[in-house]
């Protein structure tokens, strides 16, 4: 029971308290380019989601079976770009070829987002963050996906609505948009203190 | 877990980058093998299509961009002429690529905006301050007068993605040397008041209205508006006049002498050219001189 109630809490602290978007500002570039459309944004909420999972795992796995022992923590980097590039790629040309219909989903962004920040950063977090098993390692990255999901779909919904608004000529575009992460952000902080 | 070798000194570079290139190369066999065994098949003949379309992914064939329309016509060549800002000349590569013969699929389509009131010839009933846009404009009642007619707020000039339609002084109009024949604009009017129409003259006629009221109601709220009194179709027979609105056959449409009268004794103005090289609308008779249909 002990142990699920860490999992959760470390669930709920990685998608809501400590969002990767808001509170670490990892990610923000697909956060902000493909927020236009909330049927986009879902997509790549889906990548993301499924990229940090797969990397997180790998690279907690790779680090405790062949860095560490091998007292080689300090290549962790290098590995860990390497892994996760590797395995995107490998799951895209699965993905193509035996599900057809999830790769018309969310399969153009993988190669995307593989090399992003969010996923280099959940996997060095892992260690950071002393993870010593490896459920916890694979609910921390998945939340981080969840949130980053999360934070992308609600930008969106207020991106289509900021479409058809009255916004002055000079904040158009790109300028309002940061403004509402922003906004974001500040609202999101109201969940500090709950775990 | 246990550490497995307790490594020093310049040893360590050496088991650092043994470490790299087992994992770089295990990858690197792994992603090869699943290279080969996971290939998805792209038939040259799409990559070849796909190289001769304009690759605007406009979607005006209807296909979520020049990918999927070049996958399309390996299908079904019959969907071949769908390319308006290709044009003839990327089907008729096309057809060669495919060993076809392609019947020439007929003068280009172009856009009409069927309405000509600018901002000073129709009657609003308020001034909206709502969400400015068509499509919400005209789900309220009572905006504008004229239930027909355009609304001015640019749902079309925003579909457009060549930068061919304007609203100018309230009315949306096309610009000829830009349309590429996309459609997109037609599909974003919620009034249906643009109307793709195959262009076989460089400049075609129509009559610019779409309000079905009587001639006096329209008289009423829009200065140029049609008012159903039949003289153009007594000029000639392109023109049919139905539910107090003039409408013109474009399929029989002729430049002649009696279309031109037609143009000509229009009481309103609201006949007008429409092309690269229209010349200006006439301007309505005065109000006296107008036979109206009560």
């Amino acid at each position: 029971m002990d142990r699920f109630y860490v999992l959760l809490t470390g669930f709920l602290s990685v998608v809501l308290v400590n969002n990767f978007v808001f509170t670490k500002f990892l990610g923000t570039c697909p956060y902000v380019g493909v927020s236009d459309r909330i049927s986009s944004a879902f997509g790549m909420g889906l990548a993301v989601t499924f990229v940090t999972a797969l990397s997180g795992t790998l690279t907690w796995l790779i680090d405790d079976l062949v860095l560490i022992p091998l007292g080689l923590e300090i290549a962790r980097y290098i590995c860990y770009i390497v892994i996760i590039a590797g395995a995107v790629q490998l799951v895209e040309m699965y993905v193509r070829k035996f599900v057809p219909s999830l790769y018309k989903a969310f399969g153009i962004f993988l190669p995307l987002i593989s090399t992003n920040c969010v996923v280099l950063g959940i996997c060095l977090f892992l260690d950071v963050w002393e993870t010593d098993n490896l459920l916890e390692a694979a609910v921390l990255s998945t939340g981080v996906g969840i949130g980053f999901t999360v934070a992308i779909c609600i930008m969106a919904c207020i991106r289509e609505q900021l479409k058809l608004a009255d916004v002055p000529d000079c904040l158009k575009g790109m300028p309002i948009t940061l403004i509402t992460a922003g906004l974001l952000a500040l609202a999101f902080m109201g969940f500090a203190g709950m775990i | 877990m246990m550490i497995l070798a307790e490594i020093s000194g310049w040893w360590y570079g050496v088991a650092a980058g043994l470490t790299m290139l087992g994992l770089g190369g295990a990858f690197a066999i792994v992603l090869l093998i699943a290279s080969v065994k996971l290939k998805v098949e792209v038939a040259p003949e799409v990559e070849r299509i796909h190289q001769v379309l304009p690759h605007l992914d406009c979607g005006g064939c209807g296909f979520a961009g020049c990918m999927e329309y070049a996958k399309a016509i390996l299908q079904d060549p019959g969907l071949i002429g769908k390319c308006s800002p290709g044009g003839p000349a990327t089907s008729a590569k096309i057809a060669e690529m495919l060993n076809l013969q392609v019947s020439d699929s007929g003068p280009q389509k172009r856009p009409i905006v069927h309405c000509r009131a600018h901002t000073d010839d129709r009657t609003m009933y308020a001034e909206y301050e709502g969400i400015q846009s068509c499509t919400a404009a005209n789900a309220l009642a009572n905006v504008q007068a004229c239930a027909f007619g355009c609304l001015g707020l640019g749902d079309c000039t925003r579909a457009c993605k060549f930068d061919a339609l304007h609203v100018v002084d309230g009315l949306s109009t096309v610009d000829y040397n830009k349309c590429t024949g996309c459609t997109a604009c037609s599909k974003a009017c919620p009034r249906n008041l643009i109307e793709m129409v195959p262009f076989r003259f460089e400049n075609m006629m129509t009559v610019a209205c779409s309000s079905k009221e009587t001639g006096k109601s329209t008289r009423a709220f829009c200065k140029v508006g049609c008012i159903g009194c039949g003289v153009c179709a007594k000029q000639s027979d392109a023109f049919t006049v139905e539910d107090n609105l003039a409408r013109i056959n474009f399929e029989k449409y002729q430049p002649c002498g009696q279309t031109e009268a037609a143009y000509n004794k229009c009481p309103t103005g609201v006949i007008v050219y429409r092309g690269k090289s229209a010349p200006a609308p006439r301007q309505p008779a005065r109000k006296e001189e107008v036979a109206v249909k009560a």
